[in-house]
Formats: structure tokens, C-alpha cells, sequence
């Protein structure tokens, strides 16, 4: 009797789909249907299978971001939570520089805090205060989001599987002590060569962008990664997220934080 | 011709009694200036009655006001002393329509104030900024009206709450506010919304009001206008504006 073929591993090959819209530049279906519905793990195996490759290929960790901050957000995907993914170095785009085209994917911007440590968070039952103790600065940030998925018809699990929609980020380059600023309540604005396409404030974030940091090192500590010295911490957006085309001149202040920008290039 | 004093007694009246009326536009064909001409001619009754002016207020100062309200003009109204709720009071449901909140910084004068002026010249005449809140409240049905509709109406204005008055040596460019209910954000923004800089909204109260042949007064307050959309507010509710830097100020609405 002739073997049956081994059936393909559902979440390799969602993998494989993602991997191959990301390295190519065309947008893939969604994976949602290759795994049970709800089924976040999976997502997150997914999104790890990726990971435990792109590493293998070379590229650098250098921190995480948070995603689903906001309330509104998570309710348009029906979730109580935020979602992770992890920043490369080579995601990184340097403040004022132009932001060369064929490395983004039906990409989109926001205005958020990044935070990045000087300590290790690794312990059981982190605390708010283990946290403060850990973030060396503050720096104002553009997060320049992308999917791979096509029309960015999302899921939450194609979102996790896709490496939280995560695109490009830019970070501003005065670093503040979090004695300096205000989280909660600073202001945000982002224009687009000077014109307002979001506003919001510190609290849009989880109430507060330590709340999503806060998150972020308990789950990486349960999953076996937790952050580390040097980590970069993209802790989520502070206002909605606005659509950027080809020639757009984006610029984010941050109350307290100063500004940063990114110029798209035609 | 519109009969201005008619219309006049009709807003008034509807904002004395909390009670919902029809759109004026739908019975009354009325231009913006006789619009102005009704809110005058309504705030007139109000000072008969003993109120004092208190200042202005302005409205759509914020895309996200404009967009919620479907309008791209700038418009102001006029405050009276009767209109002010202490900060931390209660106010009664019954007495308004369908009162919303707004999250706002308030300008205290120390000169009078007629336009055109520079963002300069405005600031120059400001004694303190505080954290304040606008209850808003069309007296029209559903919160449904036209532009000459809501200026006739004082612009939705209803009531105005104002925390602790700070010197204005602070930068209001981008300051973050906060709309709570009950402990938790309802709306959250920026100063920046208003216009990009809370102190052209001066600027142009001064200039809307010397057109209009009148001018700011030393120790007005002007409203600069919403920095997010309005809150629909319920009974029992607890109201606060946090703004970043100048403190909060709340009131709470009866059960």
C-alpha cells in the first residue's frame, strides 16, 4: 500500500506565504484560514517561525513593538489585548532621511514613545517599578507600519502571524529620562508637511505607554524571550494611524519628547 | 426678511426652558449675518434679565469637530456669568437638552482686545489660561441643524467650567488633554488640535468680534474651542478635563 504524503504543516506554510510576500514586495492572502479560528498561539508559531529563520539569515534583533494599544483598535479586530512583534535592525530609518520606497508595504504611520533599556527584564512578576528602573530613555518615534498581507484584510491572527504588521520606524535623537516627561498626558501631534492628520496623547496608548511596555516584558518573559539591555521598546501609538503616499513629509512631536521625521521618497 | 426678534425669543426661550425645538432653517429662510443678528438679539434678552457678558467662546476650532459636525466655518458665541458652573459643581440634567462636554483651555483678559491682531498681540493681553470644559447644548432636535441654525442658537453654548488659572508662560502648542467620565478617557487629544495653536482661536475672537462691532474686554474669558469631539453626557456622570502642565477641571451631572 503507497504512504500517504505527510501533510503540510499548516503553520509552516503560512510562514513560507508570509516570508515570501515580505521578500518579493507582493502582498499574500491572509493565513487565518490555515489555522482554528482564536487560535492566537498558532499565530504567534507563525510569526516565530519567521523569527527563528530571519535570524538564521543574518538579520539583527534589536527590540519588540507593541501593537493594538488602543481601545478602539482591539475592538475593530474584537480583542482585550495588545499584540507583539519583533524590530530588526535593518527596520530602522535614521531621523530626516528618506525613506526609500520598494522597503515599504502598503505602508501607514504613527506617532509613538519609544523606550529603550539599559537593563534586563527577566524575571517572574515583573513590576511597574522593576520597568521604570530598566528604561535608560524616552525617544519620540514614527512607526511606519506595513502588512503583508493584502488590502491589509486583517485578522488578529494574520496581524501576530505578520510579525505584528510591522514595517519601518524612525526614532528621534534626544534621549529624556522618564523624570523629564510626563507618559500619560503628553501631546502628540503628527503632520504631514504641516498639515494635522493625527492627534492624540500619552494615554491613548493602554492609558499610559508603560502599561504597553509593562506588558510587553511580563508576555516576553512567559514566551522565553524577555527583553534585554539595549532593547528597543516601540510601545504603540498615541493617535490614529494615518495613510502615507509616495512624496509625504511626515513629522511627530512629542510634548516633552521633541520631534522626529521621515521624509518618503517618490 | 427675517424676523430676527422672533427667532430670538424662539432660541431663548427653548435654552430657558431645556426644551428641544425644530431647526429655525426649516420654517425661516435666514442668512449667516442675520444668524448673528438672532444670537445678539437672544443674548440681549439674557442681559435684560440681569446677566452680565462674560466673554466668547469659539466653535469648530478642530478638524475633529468640523468633521463630527460636517462644517468648515469658524463660529463663535457669547458667555454670560449665569452660564459659568464652579469648578467641581453639579449640574442638573433636566435643565439642559442634550448637553455634551467638550475639553478646552480658557484665556482670562488683561486688555481689552479688537482685531485684526497677531498671535503676538493676543498673547500679549492674556492674564492666565486655565483647563476649562464647554457644556455644549443644541436646542435644536437631535443635534441637528444648519450653519445659520447653531451661530442663532450662541453656538451650542450652554455652560462653562474653569479649573485653576495658570501665568502664560507655558507652551500650549501641544499639550495633551484628557476627557474623563467616570474615571475613565473618553477623548483624548492635543492643544494642537485647536487650530493648530490654541492662541490663534484668540486671534480670531478678536478679529470676529470687532467685526461684528464689538471687542474683547479686560477680565473676559475666551473659550478657544474643542481640542477632541464632544462627549454625550448622562445623568450621574463625573466629568474631567486633564490638560498636561495646567491641571485638571471637572464637574458632575446630576442622577
Amino acid at each position: 500500500m503507497a504512504k500517504k504524503p505527510a501533510k503540510p504543516d499548516p503553520i509552516k506554510t503560512a510562514a513560507t506565504r508570509i516570508r515570501r510576500a515580505a521578500a518579493s514586495g507582493k502582498p499574500c492572502k491572509p493565513i487565518r484560514d490555515l489555522i482554528k479560528k482564536g487560535d492566537l498561539d498558532a499565530a504567534y508559531a507563525i510569526q516565530q517561525a519567521n523569527t527563528d529563520i530571519w535570524i538564521k539569515e543574518g538579520r539583527r534583533p534589536v527590540g519588540r513593538k507593541v501593537g493594538l494599544t488602543a481601545k478602539s483598535v482591539q475592538a475593530q479586530l474584537g480583542v482585550d489585548q495588545p499584540d507583539f512583534g519583533i524590530l530588526y535592525a535593518d527596520m530602522e530609518v535614521v531621523d530626516s532621511d528618506e525613506v526609500d520606497p520598494s522597503r515599504l508595504m502598503q505602508p501607514k504611520v504613527e506617532g509613538e514613545i519609544a523606550l529603550v533599556l539599559d537593563d534586563d527584564l527577566v524575571d517572574d512578576q515583573l513590576t511597574l517599578v522593576d520597568l521604570i528602573d530598566s528604561v535608560a530613555y524616552a525617544l519620540p518615534a514614527i512607526e511606519i507600519v506595513g502588512s503583508r498581507i493584502a488590502n491589509w484584510d486583517i485578522t488578529i491572527l494574520d496581524t501576530i502571524a505578520d510579525n505584528a504588521s510591522s514595517g519601518l520606524y524612525v526614532l528621534g535623537t534626544r534621549p529624556v529620562g522618564l523624570h523629564e516627561i510626563d507618559l500619560r498626558m503628553c501631546g502628540m501631534v503628527m503632520e504631514n508637511k504641516g498639515d494635522q492628520v493625527s492627534i492624540g496623547a500619552g494615554a491613548a496608548c493602554l492609558g499610559n505607554p508603560l502599561n504597553a511596555a509593562l506588558w510587553l516584558a511580563r508576555k516576553m518573559v512567559d514566551v522565553g524571550m524577555p527583553l534585554l539591555a539595549g532593547d528597543t521598546i516601540m510601545t504603540g501609538a498615541l493617535g490614529p494611524m494615518a495613510p502615507v503616499n509616495p512624496g509625504d513629509v511626515i513629522e511627530v512631536r512629542i510634548s516633552g519628547l521633541g520631534s522626529v521625521r521621515a521624509v518618503f521618497g517618490q | 426678511m427675517a424676523n430676527i426678534n422672533a427667532m430670538a425669543k424662539i432660541v431663548d426661550d427653548a435654552a430657558r426652558a431645556g426644551k428641544a425645538i425644530p431647526q429655525l432653517s426649516a420654517k425661516h429662510d435666514y442668512t449667516l449675518e442675520e444668524a448673528y443678528a438672532v444670537q445678539s438679539a437672544a443674548f440681549r434678552r439674557r442681559l435684560a434679565r440681569g446677566e452680565k457678558q462674560a466673554g466668547m467662546k469659539m466653535g469648530f476650532t478642530s478638524r475633529a469637530k468640523m468633521v463630527q459636525m460636517g462644517l468648515e466655518d469658524l463660529v463663535w458665541g457669547r458667555l454670560s456669568d449665569e452660564m459659568l458652573v464652579e469648578d467641581g459643581d453639579e449640574i442638573t440634567f433636566d435643565k439642559y437638552v442634550h448637553p455634551r462636554a467638550e475639553p478646552e483651555l480658557a484665556f482670562l483678559l488683561k486688555k481689552p482686545l479688537e482685531g485684526p491682531v497677531t498671535a503676538a498681540e493676543a498673547l500679549a493681553a492674556v492674564e492666565a489660561i486655565a483647563p476649562a470644559i464647554e457644556i455644549i447644548d443644541s436646542r435644536y432636535k437631535n443635534f441637528k441643524f444648519s450653519l445659520e441654525d447653531v451661530v442663532a442658537d450662541n453656538s451650542s453654548s450652554s455652560g462653562f467650567v474653569l479649573g485653576a488659572w495658570n501665568k502664560p508662560d507655558i507652551d500650549i502648542s501641544n499639550l495633551g488633554m484628557l476627557l474623563e467620565v467616570n474615571g475613565r478617557p473618553v477623548q483624548i487629544g492635543s492643544s494642537a488640535a485647536i487650530l493648530g495653536h490654541p492662541v490663534r482661536s484668540l486671534a480670531h475672537a478678536a478679529r470676529l468680534a470687532t467685526q461684528a462691532g464689538e471687542s474683547l474686554e479686560a477680565g473676559w474669558v475666551v473659550m478657544a474651542g474643542g481640542a477632541t469631539a464632544a462627549h454625550a453626557l448622562s445623568p450621574g456622570d463625573y466629568v474631567r478635563n486633564m490638560v498636561e502642565e495646567l491641571g485638571f477641571v471637572g464637574f458632575s451631572v446630576s442622577s
